[in-house]
């Protein structure tokens, strides 16, 4: 059987007079090629574009008088004092929002992976935040939230009367919070539940019958078995909640008038991102705003590689224990 | 085969009575957490609902009113009036299904290759590709204004096809986790009897993943759709999203917000996907669960 099939290889390997292994290794580069020559036009080089205007006093216009004024703009950012701020409130948001995330969208998941009636509906409804996009979402936030005639004050107006809550004001980045996670939890909460319909129900019987109950099947059975989903869910949330600001600023109180784009977000939820984005949108700063940028760049990097390389400590790949 | 079948009716009778305990409490604990949820999820909702049939000095009413006093339609019709409506729906609709269906493709593709080929550097490559996500896409986005502005391209939607074209980094991500967890021994088969790799690739991997590229292109269309920072800066006035529109657009003449027509408009601009989902999820969870080795 195996010598029969042996001389019909490939048939433009065959052809070519290419091994199998060429041909496919050709198949590679083939099919990685749109990817490169994004990321050789689309990335490399407007980041490269983007550092060489972070060593210039670049303002969108001045381009035939440019200067260039080396690492001033990074040495600036160590001196200014709102941006130190606003990387802070960055680093609030992220410790909060980000374990809210995991834990309410793996905690709904596992919910939703019981035997319970109706759960296409409860998924649904579960769902429904994350499908709403960010405009939307924040402006019926807005009118949940609202000081004067919000829904949340209402409501503890009730108990007690006369009190309001300014949550888009001094508690902005609990709304922002809360916000950011009702609005993902529900992407979260179906990629869980897809990992955890995975689990081959013949391991979780398998370790039923040998007496585990439900908190140790979990243990040792589903949470190893999640761990490559949990994986992917912690860097995902790590990058977008540090480059969070459309959110922040979109979440601003509802104002009488103008766009958007040019209310600023209450102090609390002046993000590190909405703050450049002041920079570069508002003040016209792209040297110094790009600089910021890089900046949060060169932390993104350093938080999401210290995350993949404690990949081997604690996440468990089927594939790798077949190989051995 | 009927020694098997009757070793493992005997395996399945005793465990069924055993785990009606733990399963109750489970089941209860479950219950609780889906309905204090749920009502947590859908309450932002039902309030945009109903603050959409208030009229605009009931919506700045205080005390509060839980309901309207009287329904004001009207404000559904003037959310489809006040701006020309229908052209930003359809330029919401036209962009977010062309970078779509591109997106599909050349990330699959990629997704594939770096799953199941060889090539050199491809650990390398696909580190590449991790890092590509974690670049904050304003950096990228600022620069790649001013080529597009430079190349005309600037109030046009060529940026959208062009990075459907190339494929997203969160895209061949997904893919290839989602090919890697697909078996070997499915496409060793066909690749003894001599399948070229893009054949595997369209007709082994595609069809054993409606799961992840139905999942995948309701992400990158609701990228679109929802998006509201990347029109706002490379589209123009014309061809721009009605998501930009529906933040600015609600003025009356003297430039003041009306707050109760917005409303009606984003329920409008929301009910499309909710439709959709309504209708694609059972594909969408029923194909990441059913494919790979159980399909």
């Amino acid at each position: 059987m195996a010598a029969d099939t042996q001389p019909t290889k490939h048939p433009t390997a065959r052809l070519r007079g290419l091994s199998r292994r060429q041909a496919r290794e050709r198949a590679f580069w083939l099919f990685i090629t749109p990817w490169i020559l994004g990321f050789v036009f689309l990335t490399t080089l407007p980041l490269l574009l983007g550092f060489a205007t972070s060593l210039t006093n670049f303002d969108g216009l001045n381009l035939p008088v440019l200067k260039f004024v080396g690492l001033n703009n990074y040495a600036r950012f160590l001196q200014d004092e709102d941006a130190i701020y606003a990387l802070g409130r960055t680093g609030v948001f992220v410790v909060t929002a980000v374990p809210a995330m995991l834990i309410v969208s793996m905690g709904l998941a596992l919910a939703l992976n019981q035997e319970v009636k109706g759960r296409g509906i409860f998924r649904t409804i579960l769902y429904i935040p994350y499908i709403i996009p960010v405009v939307a979402g924040t402006f019926s936030w807005k009118l949940l939230a609202d000081k004067n005639v919000g829904f949340f004050n209402a409501v503890i107006s009730i108990f007690a009367p006369g009190f309001a809550v300014n949550w888009l004001g001094e508690q902005s980045t609990a709304v922002l919070v809360a916000y950011c996670t009702w609005a993902s939890a529900g992407g979260g909460m179906i990629i869980f539940l897809a990992g955890l319909q995975a689990i081959p129900s013949e391991l979780k019987e398998a370790a039923q019958i040998d007496g585990a109950g439900a908190w140790r099947t979990f243990r040792s059975i589903v949470l190893p078995l999640m761990t490559p989903v949990v994986f992917f869910q912690l860097i995902m949330g790590l990058i977008g909640a540090l480059q969070t600001f459309v959110q922040a600023m979109l979440l601003a109180p509802i104002s009488s008038g103008g766009a958007a784009m040019e209310t600023l977000p209450p102090r609390p939820n002046m993000l590190f991102m909405v703050y450049d984005y002041l920079q570069i949108f508002v003040r016209h700063r792209f040297g110094y705003g790009v600089a910021l940028l890089w900046i949060l760049f060169a932390m993104v990097l350093v938080l999401t590689l210290v995350v993949f390389f404690s990949e081997r400590y604690w996440v468990y790949y089927e594939v790798e224990a077949e190989k051995k | 085969m009927s020694t098997s079948r009757a070793l493992s009716y005997s395996a399945v009778q005793p465990r069924k009575t055993r785990l009606v305990r733990p399963r109750t409490v489970s089941t209860v604990i479950g219950y609780a957490v889906l309905i204090v949820f749920c009502a947590l999820f859908i309450l932002p909702v039902v309030w945009l609902f109903i603050t959409s049939l208030k009229d605009e000095t009931e919506y700045a009413a205080w005390p509060i009113h839980w309901w309207p006093n009287e329904v004001q339609l009207v404000n559904y019709w003037l959310a489809v009036t006040m701006i020309p409506f229908a052209k930003y729906l359809w330029n919401s609709l036209a962009l977010a299904s062309i970078h779509t269906v591109l997106v599909q493709f050349s990330s699959a593709l990629a997704g594939f290759a770096f799953a199941r080929l060889p090539g050199k550097h491809k650990q390398f490559l696909f580190t590449l590709i991790l890092a590509t996500m974690m670049v904050p896409a304003v950096v990228t986005i600022i620069p790649q204004f001013v080529i597009y502005g430079q190349i005309g391209l600037v109030g046009t939607w060529w940026p959208w096809i062009l990075w459907g074209l190339v494929g997203q980094p969160f895209h061949i991500f997904l893919f290839r986790q989602f090919f890697a967890s697909i078996p070997v021994e499915l496409e060793e088969a066909a690749e003894v009897d001599g399948c070229s790799p893009f054949r595997i690739f369209w007709q082994i991997f595609v069809p054993n993943s409606w799961g992840a590229i139905a999942a995948s292109s309701i992400f990158s269309f609701q990228w679109v759709w929802g998006d509201w920072f990347f029109p706002i800066i490379l589209l123009s006035e014309d061809n721009t999203t009605l998501a930009v529109k529906l933040a600015t657009g609600y003025l009356n003449p003297h430039g003041v917000r009306l707050v109760t027509p917005q409303v009606a408009a984003t329920m409008i601009y929301i009910l499309p996907l909710i439709i959709v989902f309504f209708f694609a999820q059972k594909h969408i969870i029923q194909g990441i669960v059913t494919t790979g080795i159980k399909g």
